[in-house]
Formats: C-alpha cells, structure tokens, sequence
C-alpha cells in the first residue's frame, strides 16, 4: 500500500491566528512521524487537516498520490474517503455501542458484509488480546482496554494511514510505557505510515523514526530523534527537547574566537561565531561535568539545590547571576552552597545565533576544547 | 504559479469555504429551518404588527372611511387617545402591571424563603415538601382561581354561595371575591413554585466554600448571609424576578375568572374580549403591547445581568451542600409553617376542587348531596344541561383524545427540531447561521401566550400564497404548540449535544460516515435522555396550555383545557373541576416520569457519553 504523506505550504488561520504558517512536509511510507511542540503550536491542526476534520486556507495535502487536499484546485476529499484511521485523544469510543459494534462500525459504513464484519472484528479483538469483551460496553471496560478499542477500531479499517493525537495521554504512567511498545509493534506489523501526536518529548523520542518539533504554526527542525537531541537547529528546539532543561546562557563573542558570558565572569570558546555578536551557548546537563577538585580549565560554582532522582542526580549550580543544571550519574555527596568546579563536555556544545536563534555550524565539523576561561578579573573564586 | 497563487488567495480562500459549506447537509438543515422559523416567528410579528396599521375587513363599521388593505393610523389614534382609550388600554395596562408585579413580588418572596428552607438550612421533610411545592404550578392556573371561587363566591354576582359563606353564615366582602386581590394572591400561589425552583437551582448550587471561608474568618452567619451569600444568589434573584414576572403579566385565564365577573381587566383579557367581539386590530395592539413589556423587561434585564438570563433558568442544581444553617429551636415551628404552606397552597385547592365533583348540587356541603354522576353517571336532563359525566362524555373523551395527540406530537416535533437547532449551535457556535437560529428560536419567549395566539390568528386566518388557511385546523395547534416550546427545546437539545463530544461525530466522520449516517447513529442515541425528558416537559407544558389555543380553536379542535374553560364560564362548576383533576392528573403523571427519568438508566447513559 502506498501511503506516502505529501504536504505543501500548508495554511490555516483561525481568525487571526495563524495556526498552520506554509507548512510543508514529506512522510515517507512506513515512516514512525511524531509531530511534537507546545500546546497550540499547530501540530493538533496539522493532523486534523490530515484527516479531514479541518479544512486549511491555503495549500495542497496528497495522501498516497492521490490528493485529497487543495486550495488552488478546489479539492478537499471528506474524511472517510481519505483511507486514514485515527486514534483520539479521549478515545472517542460511541458509549451506546458495544465495544464489537465500535469496532465493526467503519466496516459497516464500508457495507461489508455481516460475516466479513465479525470475521474482522474477532481477528482484531484477538489480535488485541481482548478476544470476549466484544460484549462490553465502553464504559465497563479499564481505562488501558478502552484505548485498545480505539486501537482495533482503527486496524479494523486497515487504513494506510494511522493518525494519532495523543492516545497515550490519558493512561497512567505504567500502561503508557507497555502501550508504547505495542504502537509500535503494530505500527510496524501493518506496515503503515503513521503521524503521532503528542507533546510529551519522550513519547516523541521513544517512540518515533522522525520528530517533527513544531512552533507557532512553523516546522522548527525535522529530524531523528537523537539528533533532535544532540543538535537542536535553533533556540527554541534546543529549549523545548530535553528533561530537566538545556543550559542556554546568552554570551557575546570577542575577536579572538572566545564569548564571555552576559551574565557571568568567565569566557568559553566559541569558534566559528562572528565577533562581537551575540550568541547563546547551548549545553546539556549531562555535558555540565562537575568536580570536587580546583582544575586549571574549571570554574568554580556553588551548590545551590541537590534533586536526587534514582540513577542519577541533578544539580542546580550558581555563579553570581549565571545557574546551570548538571545531571550527575555518579554518586557525589553534595552539600548545599559546596563549592564544585564545572567544565563541560566540549564535543557536546551548540553556539546558537543571537539575533536569529539559528545553530551556527561547528568550524570545521570539530568543535576545539572547550575550556573556561576567567574574564579580566582573573578571579577563581 | 506565484502570481496566480497570491492575486486570488483571499477570494479563493472564501469562495472554497463558501461552497464547501453550502453543499454541507448541515448546512442545507439550518438554511431550512431558518426559513421555516422566519415564517413561524418573525413574519407573525410583522403581520401583527402590519395589521394594527391597515384597515381590516370589518373595519367598516369602526368608520366610514375604512378601505380594506390600506394603512391607517386609526387604530392607533383611537387606541391611544380615543374616547374609549382608558377602558380599553390604559385601565387594563396598569391592571397588568400591578396585579403582574405584586404577583411577582409575592411569588418570589414566598418562593425564595421555601427556597432557602429547602435547600440551605437543616429543616427536615424536604424531601417530600420539595414536590408538593411544585404542585401550584403544575396544575393548570385557573385551577387555583376555581378553587378560590369555590372558596369566597359571593351570590352578589349570582350563582351558588362559596365554603366562606355557607361555613360564616354571611358573604365575603366583594374584593376578596373578585378583582385585583384575589388575582394577585391566586397568581403568586401559581407562580411561586417557579421562582422556588429557579431559586432552589442558584442555591443549591452556591458553593457552600464561599460561606464557610468567611466563617474561618470569624463572620457572624448574618453578616454572611448578608455579605456573601445574598450578593452571590443576587443576578439568579433578579434572573428569577424578571422571569416570574414575564409569567404572570401575560396570564390569562386566571384574571379572566376572577375578574370578568367585576369588569376588572388586565391586558390578556382584553386582547381576548376585543377579538371576541371582532375589534381585531385593538386585540392586535393590546398583543403588541404585551410583547413590548415582556421584551423591554427581558431585554433590560439582559443588560442589567449581562446575558446570563437564560442560563439561570436553565441552572441544574450541581449538588455542593455543604454546610447548613441550624435552625435549632425553631426546626419543628418553622418546618410546621412550611408544612401547612404547603397545605394550604397545593393540597387544599385540590381536595376542594375534587370534592365539589362530587356534590349533586354544588354548594350545598353534606352527605346526602354527594354523587359521582359528574364522572361515572349517564346523561340527566336535569343536571349539568344534559351532559353525562367525565367517563362518559364524549366532549371530554374526545377533548382528551386531541389533548394528548396535540401534547405528543408538539412535544416529538419540538424536541426533534430543538435538538437540530441546538446542534447546530453547538456545532457551529460563532457562525452567523447558529446565532441567528439560537436568537430566533428564543424569540417566543418573548411572546406572551395570547399575544403568540394572536399573532398567529392574524397570519393564519387566509391562504396566503402556498400556505392554506390553517385556522380551525389541527395543524395549526400543533405549528403554535411546537414554536412555543420550542425556546425550551432549543435550550435542552443544546445542553443534550453539549454533553457529546465532538470526537464521537469525528471518529465516525474519518471512518467515513455521512452527516445524517452521525446524527442517527451517534448524536440521535446519545442525546435521547435530554430528548425525553425535554419531551415529557414539552407534553406537560402543551396539555395545560389555554391562553396559547384560546384563540386558536374551533368544536372540531376542542382540547382539555378549552372544555374545561368552557365549563368553568358557564358554571358548570363539577364537570369543569373533574376535567382540570384529569389534567392535573395526567401532567403530575407526566412530571413523575421526567424524575423518574432524571434517575434510571436512561440518565447513566448520559453520564457515559460525557
């Protein structure tokens, strides 16, 4: 089944807001896409434009070849004609139908036969591990059974495409995880091409072959996981992805290839940025390494608050103005307001653009050392 | 590509919106009913309003110069400042206005102290007190007015003496027979179980948080009382005031009883006698002038409370009792007084009224004058002019007959039309389409009962165009029964489609169900609760319905209510009271099974769909 999603200069406004802004973008077949972003980023839009349930001011959807949408040409196909499944939010499971008559009900629309129709329903219900609650009403039915029959109510289709908005949120933590891997499984064993989505980023990141991190309507970066992880194309990706936090300092660079922090009373290198602009520098708590000893290249820090959390530990750390947060997996007794020297992992910094928040390409491909240096002062606290 | 893409965009954009909606059946449904509403409600008004400015058919005898068809301002002029203008407007309009506000002053006193004791304050009995308050109302109004008739006739007026007379041995003074008095104390008896239960509704709902963080702070319960609690409970207060009087202004049939035998009359009986004796475009006025109040009022308060009248009458208790106020020593003594209130306003009338059927000559209270001719016996020349009792006669049985067909299908059709209506304003709240269909439907709230029935005399009296003469016929009883109600239908579709969600009708959308395939399949089921009962209310409300087909009907059309008004005139005091105890009994039946309904099964499926 050919089920590629192709998306162009995708527009809709909601009186004056712009919910879509030219939005265009490629779902290869087979593809895991999780569109992820804050609340009213767009990404609920874009997946209901998708199946029909809102219809954009501008641009052209074609699903599978065939276009389905178009605003020059005057095409907008209906729902049900699109050949997408779709798993909501809340479920949306029809609370006067039995939980077989929720699932068969697309196959009736479809007029198949009776026969055909419960042939199908059993084999998903099976397929579900749900075989003899057919019988049941949604409503007598465990918040996790519930979601499975909004699952089978899609697979009962065998739609190309599965489109979901946020179906795992109403689950407790424990069933999310189990849910996420049976997506997944079914995902790949009906071979389709699903678009997920979701504001939890580890959703996102467990969960898909692609990210799509939107913002105001706008594709902020379009990439695997662990690159959306490891280099977020601009400020606002590198702020959103990441548990606790990324440490995004604003600095100014110098002539010689160094920036000296805004707020604080030490420089870092930041090659390849121009001089004299403004920059943020971007470094993940896990890439802050801090020490107990004084080192040449580390500054000191104090201890501001200990988080233990099981496998590791974050710590919040203060110089002056300047707060970092360090994510700790080895096991250091920290005190409160203790002195810790911090240098951080050079290989793992991004330097964003000031002005356009934009990631500046590393020099070279390699970042050189990245070391503290203390400002004019000289001070080492 | 980029030129041709960005000249047109705005223009394209609206012309794809535009047919993608026009071709919509949603669309194609609110187009319809528009149409149809607009017929149904806004052109009665103009034709209304048309015909107090032309010269009418028999308009000749009012003056010489009168020609058919052409406008006039003389029905005004005479209405206004003609010789007759004080009997015939003036005197019947402040009439209204004082027997309507001290009814409505006295209903909402009495209402909201019940109201308070009911749902605030630790009195016992509530539970069965809270239905037998609601019976004044449930019973047709004009049962009230029989029952003080029975009470204080005087024979100064004819007729047989009243329980007053034949108990004292001498007669009422003649203002507690007739006029003013007994009007406004008979209507607040009727009305104050409405402001009881709109009042009940904002009270329960009063999040008892509020009064028990002031008492953290060391208030006294009367200045709790006085300072939270009042301020609070005060826009459903004044909601409830304005509503009550809207009601009473427009009431019919209970000052006709009570006043006709004095020549007191407010503006509903007026407009009734003027188009009785032909004098349509004066009956036109007197309508236009009901409606005027009742708009001003509505609109007025609309201001005043920002918008939110109609969600206080709609307000469903959301249970958060909390704390209530210990009565202490007073419990029994007040729960007595409220306990014989009770009495007095609900039952009392009632067993008066039943009794009377049962004596052979009315007024004379014993054992040998008791009979149950008037509703077993056959026909007797010598009583009641021939007519046999309840069970038997078939004026009453085929009244009945219509009753119920008229009340069923009023109420189907209104509930099934309030449901699409409230769909589409759900559906398509902010569209002009849904605010003109939501305004418009409202709009017969704003029409007092016979002013609505005058209206519709006016227009349907002709064929006009496509459209036959409908007066006389069933139709057009079931055209008034439906648009009358249907502000009610409107407001409980809209609450019904409100509790289903949107995702329900998309899931079935994205499997490919058509817009009609939904609404049977999804929204038809899942709403059927707040169906039926917004039916039963609708059943009830047209069964005990006078003022509004008065007007309206012919012998052929003859319903409960009509017969019994007929009875009630001409005196034919046992079968009339038999008659109002068989609609008193079918509309408390009715009322039982919408509790019943807000209770079963019906009301979990409900609570599933939410």
């Amino acid at each position: 089944m050919e089920a590629t999603i192709e998306i162009r200069d995708l527009t809709k406004m909601f009186g004056k807001v712009v919910a879509l802004d030219r939005l265009s973008l490629t779902v290869e077949k087979g593809e895991f896409l999780v569109l992820l972003g804050p609340s009213g980023c767009g990404k609920t839009t874009l997946l209901r434009s998708l199946a029909g349930l809102e219809t954009p001011d501008e641009g052209e959807i074609s699903i599978g070849g065939k276009v389905v949408f178009s605003a020059p040409r005057g095409i907008s196909v209906p729902p049900g004609d699109r050949r997408v499944g779709m798993v909501f939010q809340s479920y949306a499971l029809w609370p006067h139908m039995k939980v077989k008559d929720n699932i068969g009900f697309g196959l009736r629309v479809q007029k198949l036969s009776r026969r055909e129709i419960e042939l199908r329903v059993d084999t998903v219900l099976d397929d579900l591990a749900m075989g003899g609650l057919g019988e049941r009403y949604p409503s007598e039915l465990s918040g996790g059974q519930q979601q499975r029959v909004a699952l089978a109510r899609l697979l009962a289709t065998r739609p190309p495409v599965f489109l979901m908005d946020e179906p795992l949120s109403n689950l407790d933590a424990r069933l999310r995880m189990d849910m996420r891997s049976e997506l997944k499984r079914f995902h790949h064993d009906a071979d389709a091409t699903t678009v997920y989505v979701t504001h939890d980023q580890s959703e996102a990141m467990t969960m898909a072959s692609v990210v799509v991190v939107m913002n105001e309507g706008r594709i902020q970066q379009m990439a695997p996981p662990g690159q959306i992880y490891r280099q977020p194309a601009n400020v606002f990706v590198a702020g959103f992805i990441g548990m606790p936090r990324i440490n995004l300092l604003a600095a100014r660079t110098q002539g010689d290839g160094w920036a000296r922090f805004e707020a604080g009373d030490f420089t870092l290198p930041a090659p390849g940025a121009p001089p004299n602009a403004k920059v943020f520098i971007g470094a993940r708590p896990e890439d802050v390494m801090l020490s107990l000893e004084p080192a040449d290249d580390a500054v000191e820090f104090q201890v501001y608050a200990v988080l233990p959390a099981g496998p590791e530990t974050i710590v919040h750390i203060r110089r002056g103005e300047v707060t970092l947060v360090a994510r700790e997996t080895r096991q250091l007794e920290l005190k409160m307001d203790q002195s810790v020297w911090v240098r951080f992992d050079p290989s793992a910094i991004n330097i964003y653009d000031g002005t356009s928040g934009e990631l500046l390409p590393p020099e070279g491909g390699n970042r050189p050392e990245a070391r503290f240096r203390m400002a004019d002062s000289g001070r080492t606290g | 590509m980029e030129s041709r893409h960005r000249r047109p965009a705005v223009i394209e954009r609206w012309g794809n919106r535009a047919r993608a909606r026009a071709t919509s059946p949603q669309f194609l449904v609110s187009l319809a009913l528009l149409a149809v509403l607009v017929y149904l409600v806004l052109v009665p008004l103009v034709q209304l309003i048309w015909r107090t400015v032309t010269w009418g058919e028999g308009d000749r005898r009012l003056s010489p110069a009168a020609v058919e068809g052409e406008i006039t301002g003389f029905h005004w002029t005479e209405a206004l400042f003609g010789p007759s203008s004080n009997a015939m407007l003036f005197e019947p309009l402040a009439n209204s206005l004082f027997t309507g506000l001290f009814a409505a002053v006295f209903a909402l006193l009495l209402g909201g102290i019940l109201a308070w004791l009911v749902t605030r304050t630790d009195m016992p009995g509530t539970g069965w007190l809270r239905p037998i308050l609601i019976v004044p109302y449930v019973v047709p109004s004009f049962a009230i007015a029989l029952a003080w008739e029975t009470l204080f006739k005087s024979p100064r007026i004819g007729g047989i003496p009243g329980l007053y007379e034949t108990v004292l041995g001498f007669g009422p003074p003649e203002w507690l027979s007739y006029g003013p008095v007994p009007i406004i104390i008979t209507m607040s008896i009727h009305y104050f179980p409405f402001a009881f239960l709109l009042l009940c509704g904002a009270l329960a709902s009063l999040d008892s948080q509020l009064e028990e963080s002031a008492e953290l702070l060391g208030a006294s319960r009367w200045t709790i009382l006085r300072k939270i609690t009042f301020p609070i409970v005060a826009p459903a207060f004044a909601a409830a005031a304005i509503l009550t009087f809207g009601k009473t202004i427009g009431t019919f049939a209970l000052p006709f009883l009570l006043g006709q035998p004095v020549q007191y009359a407010t503006l509903a009986t007026r407009l009734f006698s003027a188009l009785n004796q032909g004098l349509d475009a004066l009956g036109y006025i007197l309508a236009l002038v009901l409606i005027g109040i009742t708009a001003l009022v509505v609109y007025g308060s609309s201001r005043v409370l920002g918008g939110n009248l109609s969600r206080f009458e709609t307000i469903g208790g959301k249970g958060f009792k909390g704390q209530l106020t210990r009565l202490r020593e007073w419990r029994w003594p007040i729960f007595g007084a409220t306990a014989a209130v009770a009495l007095v306003v609900a039952v009392f009338p009632l067993l008066l009224l039943a009794y009377q059927t049962l004596m052979l000559v009315d007024g004379l209270y014993g054992f040998d004058n008791l009979t149950l001719h008037y509703w077993f016996g056959e026909s007797d020349p010598e009583l009641a002019e021939g007519e046999p009792g309840l069970v038997r006669n078939d004026i009453i049985l085929g009244a009945t007959w219509i009753t119920l067909k008229l009340a069923f299908i009023s109420a189907a059709i209104c509930s099934v039309v309030g449901l699409v209506i409230g769909y589409i304003v759900v559906r398509d709240r902010g569209s002009w389409m849904a605010k003109l269909l939501d305004q418009i439907s409202f709009a017969p709230f704003l029409f007092p009962a016979i002013a609505f029935a005058a209206m519709y005399l006016s227009l349907f009296a002709e064929a006009r165009g496509p459209i036959p003469a409908l007066y006389g016929t069933f139709t057009l009883l079931v055209l008034i029964s439906v648009v009358n109600r249907l502000p009610y239908g409107v407001r409980t579709g809209t609450a019904a489609v409100a509790q289903i969600g949107r995702e329900l009708e998309e899931a079935a959308e994205v499997q490919g169900a058509s817009w009609m395939r939904r609404f049977r399949k999804i929204v038809l089921p899942l709403a059927t609760t707040g169906l039926v009962a917004g039916m039963l209310v609708s059943f009830v409300g047209v069964m005990r319905e006078l003022s509004l087909i008065i007007l309206l009907i012919t012998p052929s059309t003859r319903v409960l209510m009509t017969v019994g008004f007929r009875y009630a005139e001409e005196d034919q005091v046992q079968l009339g009271n038999a008659l109002i105890l068989l609609v008193t009994a079918l509309t408390l039946a009715g009322q039982y099974l919408v509790w019943r309904l807000g209770k079963g099964r019906l009301a979990r499926l409900r609570e599933r769909s939410i």
